[in-house]
């Protein structure tokens, strides 16, 4: 488990020392062959004994060497001693999309890895898309390009009269007034995300579904019914840690797979493995009461599971 | 009839026709969570991606391993949080396994050690890209969607932390050994 430093969130000059001491070590080394590296260079297209593709293959290695020193290099400089490192430092001379995670551990040490984003919805918990970036951004640039992802799977699905997404719950981290500015223009609600750390109320009265109608210019895009059930599938932190935690238990918990794209492979396999368990639940109806009264609300059906897909398979 | 064309080299033993079917009720959990997939639709995009990403010089030799079968063993190895040697183990030996990657009927050969080799997995999951996952998961939301199982109506969206882990065998390892697993086996 890659792991060090903080044990809370005062001792970030351990984190730095550990840091800098590492750059140190990798930036000695690198300094040895960066004059070697453009010796190389220098008498590159002098050697008439190689062919096209060993010259191209041997610069473009070359070529990497000299990326993986100037990034340590570009970060040394960047580093203040007595400052914790900030979102996207190199942590990983091997991988430089790993990032730290900080989130929600407020008394442990700090995560190395990856933050997965997904957008589900609230009945079963069933994942609709999942955006993995590069590095650890805020959590209010992974909604866009998810609601994108959606919308590209409903066009994917043929269905007349096309469903359409009514509103977005998220959790205090999602709180954005630019946010909400832009889901509110293409009909999007957002009565499930929070705007402080009071609790979201179960229900709305008539004054807040009107407020809320005008609030974002919707009155005539969403219906009160459709703001009621928005309210009531609103951010629930059981149901999404129960969604996490099948993830985590599909292997999503620590990526074992190298690099970006093979952190994007085992989470996405890990979702469609949850999706399919999720689908074998709603076909038995195993779900909960909540999950039953908002199916029955959204107009939503079971079926027998060996019913379906056994001509296809 | 695909899949019996791809694997013929080790379904079409002589030895007892074993029916997978026969062995796996309807009612096994894996059976249910494997009718769940739309797998004509899966298949179809991944062939697709990897015939526009890695084009094949030309059709001679021995056909490859069904995409469905290799799909549904790297779900599988999710599911039930297998390694590649034990998910490719486990497919030699149980039949539930045989039945969620589409197999239907067996030629037993006990000499047999496997049907698929670890090395392929890792081969196969080499060529998966994000561009190609995020298909994959539309067409699993967009099938869901189309059956009215599920509705994008109302969505909830977060983040979860993941990791970095270390591979014990990692791809490169497994390939590695197969490679001289290969050339000491091969003749000199």
């Amino acid at each position: 488990m890659r792991r060090f430093g903080r044990q809370c969130r005062g001792m970030g000059k351990v984190f730095v020392t550990l840091v800098r001491q590492t750059e140190t070590q990798l930036l000695a080394r690198g300094h040895q062959v960066l004059p070697l590296a453009r010796a190389v260079h220098a008498c590159w297209h002098s050697m008439m004994q190689l062919s096209e593709d060993q010259r191209a293959r041997l610069g473009i290695q070359l070529t990497a060497a000299l990326k993986a020193h100037q990034r340590i290099e570009y970060q040394a400089r960047r580093l203040t001693q007595g400052k914790a490192l900030t979102h996207c430092k190199i942590v990983s001379a091997y991988d430089p999309t790993i990032a730290p995670i900080c989130k929600g551990k407020s008394h442990c040490p700090a995560q190395f890895g990856r933050k997965p984003g997904m957008i589900a919805e609230p009945a079963a918990g069933f994942i609709v898309a999942l955006h993995l970036p590069v590095g650890n951004p805020s959590d209010v640039s992974y909604v866009q390009p998810l609601v994108d992802k959606v919308e590209q799977a409903i066009a994917r699905s043929a269905m007349y009269p096309r469903p359409a997404i009514h509103s977005l719950a998220g959790a205090l981290a999602f709180n954005d007034a630019s946010l909400r500015e832009a889901l509110h223009q293409q009909g999007i609600l957002t009565v499930g995300s929070p705007h402080t750390v009071d609790p979201l109320p179960p229900s709305p009265t008539p004054a807040d579904v009107l407020r809320l109608l005008s609030e974002g210019d919707l009155p005539r895009a969403r219906t009160p019914c459709q703001v009621h059930l928005a309210y009531a599938s609103g951010y629930s932190r059981p149901m999404v840690e129960s969604i996490m935690a099948s993830l985590l238990g599909r292997g999503a918990a620590r990526l074992t797979y190298k690099g970006q794209r093979g952190a994007i492979v085992q989470t996405g396999m890990a979702v469609m493995a949850h999706n399919a368990a999720t689908l074998v639940r709603i076909h038995e109806y195993r779900l909960s009461k909540r999950a039953r009264t908002f199916r029955r609300r959204l107009r939503l059906r079971g079926r027998k599971v060996n019913q379906g897909n056994a001509s296809i398979n | 009839m695909q899949i019996l064309r791809f694997l013929q080299h080790w379904l079409m033993g002589r030895g007892v026709c074993l029916q997978v079917v026969d062995f796996v009720p309807v009612t096994h959990p894996l059976r249910q969570w494997a009718e769940t997939f739309p797998w004509a639709a899966l298949v179809a995009a991944v062939d697709r991606s990897f015939a526009r990403r890695f084009p094949k010089p030309t059709t001679r030799g021995r056909p490859p391993v069904s995409t469905r079968v290799l799909l549904a063993l790297e779900l599988l190895k999710h599911e039930l949080v297998c390694s590649d040697a034990q998910i490719c183990s486990r497919l030699r030996t149980d039949v539930a396994v045989m039945y969620a990657c589409g197999i239907r009927a067996v030629q037993v050969d006990g000499s047999q050690e496997h049907f698929v080799l670890p090395e392929v997995l890792a081969h196969f999951r080499s060529r998966l890209d994000g561009s190609l996952m995020e298909e994959l998961l539309a067409i699993q939301a967009a099938t869901a969607m189309a059956e009215g199982l599920v509705s994008p109506a109302h969505l909830v969206v977060d983040t979860f932390p993941s990791e970095q882990g270390s591979q014990r065998v990692n791809d490169a390892a497994t390939l590695y050994k197969a490679q001289q697993k290969s050339s000491s086996s091969s003749p000199p």
